[in-house]
């Protein structure tokens, strides 16, 4: 029997939670993530099958109406990502989840249950009608995890607005399938791959699809309901939807890509790849700037998911000037970093939930000094910190890494000044992202974890109970793992990306340009064991005599330090805040609440907020013309049901002539 | 198998034999500093003298610091030691630990380690650092990529030995003199000298590296100074391998980026912190010029 379905199976009997009986709560919780944990488990090991195996398995053919479940290489690499992230991120939930008893806990294991389920749905679905619907049932479960917490307004009102995005994002999505299977025999992935697409149509359909997964993988501008309903959902419904369903729009829009549109246009794969690199740098740049730990990490998506599209755009142009051998390294990057991404966007989402378990706050300028509290919550932290900066022996670096190389393969081929300008752009934008990016989690890291803590919440933190110690212990270990040994993973998915019908040209670890007889090389278990060995070496020699002595405090000019002396994280990225003041146009107020003083002991009042750039310029203007527009129907609108009678009879006398006259 | 460990092994001897001289480079750029400004200044061996007296003494801590403070330091210099191990042109032949990319990040991650050790000791010195570290190397690290862009398309390989420049090509070619030229203000900037940061003032308004060691002392200090002294003459020898179109033993250029580098730090004052954009700007658009004219 197939586990893949069976897997399904498990996953609907965990949505028994939904009509548990409320006096045992508790029950309903573990019965709940046991089964999503069994269930993902199951996902795993059969997606590894389809991994391994070329071309696409069959798993349910419904005769009746047109329904059916399928599975490649392509949906293989999502279902491992999904299946990894189920299970650590349930087994995370046994013990975060607690914190919901008594509010609406079954509802959570249910929904939690039925969110997962539809993603995997969504991932083996053989057919655009299934593919919709269960895209549907995602977005549904996802609202309702996001209005969890619904006894909050801003919570409620994040929900809605991610309620219409993604809605906005499915019509987008369902024209695209429209325009592609209407030229098709049938709306079946396989006869929709056979397509006889051309001209306009095929641009609007590649629009329309493009639009509707960059909406839902929150690509710039289309991302502004990312950054409100991740800090609204609960801890580890952001770190699924961050690591794995932001993914799932990379997987359709592949699906369209690669077998349904086809990459032979040029532009197509710039805009993909324009689009990625701004909202990479814009991301971060935005990421830099929150003081929430979960709206910084909700924009760091942003960024990321922006790599992972420009590195996808990156192999998409590379295929349409003929060289689909060397745009496998690009979309192998793309797949790579998008796992990536999941295993280090989950484990961080999952420590906010920690701190937020341990403070009861969200905002790091409360935080300090962590890190003594709750050592080992500060260490996982650390290693997803260091991934997300794309550090050496981390997976973060294998993405980055890859899609610099796959940018650099863009330029051996760049003949023109235009493409060198475009690479150029390209890069400088990269470098700006890679450097902001470092900046931003140094400073969410070091606020938060190290120094003194700035208010008393911190004081009665505590370290994690054991099974959220174990969800984070799980992905640093993967994240490290695969740092020091990206070989399998990096394989592995050229081999999904080569399943799709390109040639792959050799190990991508080690690019070889044609011709010229020069590798670029990424051997990073080599250098991480002389990094490791030598470092042992100079840290047994520092320690070995005892010299360490803690006298006393800083020397402060005579005074005794206070903990508020320390940098703040709104003064810390001030410089960058000031160097990029023409992208971020903070808004400052400051106010004097005494002014008997001039200069001494007057009270400051000091309020900062960075609106987002596309919220005031794109979406508030639309609103207002949304508005206005409807408002000048107000003139035929009088109220009387005299005038709406007439109406009527003008409406009917209209169609009788016309009727006539044809 | 052989000739990859022998490989690793000269370049393990290469990173110990930068490391020897790394404190006499930095002495010689002192001493050509002194001698510009009529003084005598203190011998070039100064740097040895100074690394061994910190080596000596006690490591006094905050109460408030924890593992990633003392831990900082061995990251830091660890990075500075790999990034030296990589440098092509003395011992490493064809083979190189790393491509240009990881060099560039795996300073990146000492960078990473010293700014959130700026941060544990809870004053308010350290954040500055921290935070004005972070602003310049965002500015930076766009200037980097160019540079380690424009010898890629001229050689086809991102390995920092295929990118050894090649005389025969690109003698004195336009794009080969702006790319020296961008590359050695990218250098100044990330060593933290002088026109972007001064090396040797302790006052808030102008140091910004300094900032970040304010608190180390002992055994760490001295880790700390190697590093950055190593990472001088990493950088000066990549300098010269990669961006000096002029066929002169690496050695002299090394010697003479150093005496250069005194003659800039002497001529030049410290700029105000953000106009470095400016400054870094300037980097960028000799870059963007140089690819175009490759």
């Amino acid at each position: 029997m197939d586990f893949m379905v069976t897997s399904l199976l498990v996953y609907l009997l965990g949505t028994v939670t939904l009509v548990w009986p409320k006096k045992a709560e508790l029950a309903a919780h573990y019965f709940g993530m046991l089964c999503s944990i069994v269930a993902s488990g199951m996902v795993v090991y059969s997606s590894l099958k389809y991994l391994l195996s070329a071309g696409s398995r069959w798993l349910v053919d419904l005769s009746w109406g047109q329904y059916s479940l399928q599975a490649d290489g392509w949906s293989g690499a999502f279902l491992l990502l999904t299946g990894v992230a189920g299970v650590i991120i349930s087994i995370y939930a046994l013990d975060y989840g607690k914190g919901y008893l008594g509010s609406r806990i079954r509802a959570l294991g249910g929904l939690w249950n039925l969110f997962l389920l539809s993603i995997v749905l969504v991932l083996i679905s053989g057919d655009a009608f299934t593919f919709i619907i269960s895209w549907e049932i995602m977005a549904l479960v996802s609202f309702m995890l996001v209005n969890h917490e619904s006894e909050k307004k801003k919570t409620v009102s994040a929900a809605y607005q991610y309620m219409v995005m993604t809605h906005i994002g499915t019509a987008a999505i369902m024209v695209a399938f429209y325009l592609v299977g209407s030229s098709a025999e049938s709306f079946s992935f396989v006869d929709m791959a056979q397509n006889s697409l051309y001209g306009y149509m095929k641009d609007a359909a590649f629009v329309f699809a493009f639009a509707g997964f960059a909406l839902k993988s929150g690509l710039m501008p289309l991302h502004i309901w990312l950054p409100n309903a991740h800090p609204a959902a609960p801890s580890h419904v952001s770190a699924l939807m961050s690591g794995v369903m932001l993914k799932v729009a990379l997987y359709g829009f592949g699906r369209f890509a690669f077998q349904f549109i086809g990459m032979d246009v040029f532009w197509y794969g710039l805009i993909v790849m324009i689009m990625g690199l701004v909202s990479a740098f814009l991301g971060v740049l935005y990421a830099t700037m929150e003081v929430d730990m979960k709206r910084i990490l909700a924009y760091s998506s942003v960024e990321n998911m922006g790599i992972i599209f420009s590195a996808f755009g990156c192999g998409m142009v590379l295929y349409s000037m003929q060289f689909p051998m060397l745009s496998v390294v690009a979309f192998t990057a793309a797949l790579v970093h998008a796992v990536s991404h999941s295993l280090m966007k989950g484990l961080l989402f999952m420590s906010a939930g920690c701190v937020m378990h341990a403070t009861g706050s969200k905002n790091i300028e409360h935080m300090g000094g962590l890190a003594k509290k709750m050592p080992y919550t500060a260490l996982f932290t650390l290693i997803g910190s260091m991934a997300l900066s794309s550090m050496p022996f981390t997976s973060g670096l294998v993405g980055e890494w890859l899609t610099l190389q796959s940018f650099i393969t863009l330029s051996q081929q760049a003949g023109s000044p235009e493409m060198r300008l475009l690479v150029v752009f390209a890069f400088i934008l990269l470098g700006l992202t890679g450097a902001t990016a470092l900046g931003c989690f140094v400073r969410m890291y070091g606020i938060a974890f190290l120094g003194r803590a700035r208010t008393h919440i911190v004081e009665k933190a505590h370290e994690m109970p054991f099974f959220m110690l174990a969800g984070l212990g799980l992905e640093a270990v993967l994240i490290v793992l695969i740092g020091v040994m990206p070989d399998l993973l990096v394989n592995l998915m050229q081999k999904v990306v080569s399943g799709t019908g390109i040639t792959p040209m050799g190990n991508p670890l080690g690019i070889m340009w044609g011709g010229s007889g020069y590798y670029a090389l990424y051997s990073p278990a080599l250098i991480f064991i002389l990094f490791v060995f030598i470092g042992v070496f100079v840290v047994a020699s520092v320690y070995r005599s005892s010299t360490f002595q803690t006298k006393n405090v800083t020397w402060n000019c005579g005074t005794v330090p206070t903990s508020r002396q320390q940098y703040s994280a709104t003064g810390f990225s001030k410089p960058l805040r000031r160097a990029f003041d023409g992208i971020l146009n903070p808004k400052r107020r400051t106010t004097y609440l005494r002014k008997e003083h001039a200069y001494f002991g007057r009270k400051l009042h000091y309020e900062l907020s960075i609106p987002d750039l596309f919220n005031d310029k794109l979406y508030k203007p639309l609103q207002q013309m949304l508005i206005n527009s409807s408002s000048s129907f107000h003139r035929i609108q009088e109220g009387s049901v005299s005038i709406y009678i007439g109406y009527t009879m003008v409406a009917m006398i209209v169609v009788l002539i016309w009727g006539v006259l044809l | 198998m052989e000739y990859i460990m022998t490989s690793i092994g000269l370049s393990l001897v290469q990173g110990f034999v930068l490391l020897l001289i790394a404190p006499l480079v930095a002495g010689i750029i002192n001493k050509v500093k002194a001698r510009l400004q009529k003084r005598q200044g203190a011998s070039i061996f100064q740097e040895y003298f100074d690394i061994c007296k910190w080596w000596k003494k006690a490591t006094i801590l905050t109460p408030y610091t924890g593992v990633i403070f003392v831990l900082a330091p061995v990251v830091y210099f660890m990075t500075s030691f790999m990034a030296a191990t990589m440098v092509p042109g003395f011992l490493t032949g064809q083979f190189s630990l790393g491509d240009a990319f990881i060099f560039v990040y795996i300073l990146a991650l000492g960078r990473f380690f010293m700014t959130l050790s700026s941060m544990d000791a809870a004053t308010s010195f350290g954040g500055m650092g921290g935070s004005r570290e972070i602003y310049i190397s965002v500015l930076v690290e766009p200037a980097v990529m160019l540079a380690i862009l424009i010898n890629s398309i001229r050689y086809h390989s991102t390995t920092l030995s295929a990118m050894v420049i090649d005389y025969n090509e690109a003698f004195f070619t336009v794009s080969a003199v702006l790319a020296c030229v961008a590359f050695f203000l990218v250098m100044l900037a990330e060593n933290s000298r002088l026109p972007v940061d001064n090396p040797d003032t302790h006052l808030e308004l102008t140091m910004i590296h300094e900032c970040m060691t304010l608190e180390y002392s002992g055994k760490l200090l001295s880790l700390i100074h190697l590093g950055s002294y190593l990472k001088i003459v990493v950088f000066l020898a990549l300098f010269g391998a990669l961006y000096v179109p002029v066929e002169i033993p690496l050695a002299l250029k090394v010697l003479l980026g150093a005496v250069l580098i005194g003659i800039v730090e002497t001529l030049n004052n410290k700029m105000r912190l953000f106009k470095v954009r400016v400054y870094l700007g300037a980097a960028i658009v000799l870059l963007l010029l140089a690819i175009i004219a490759e």
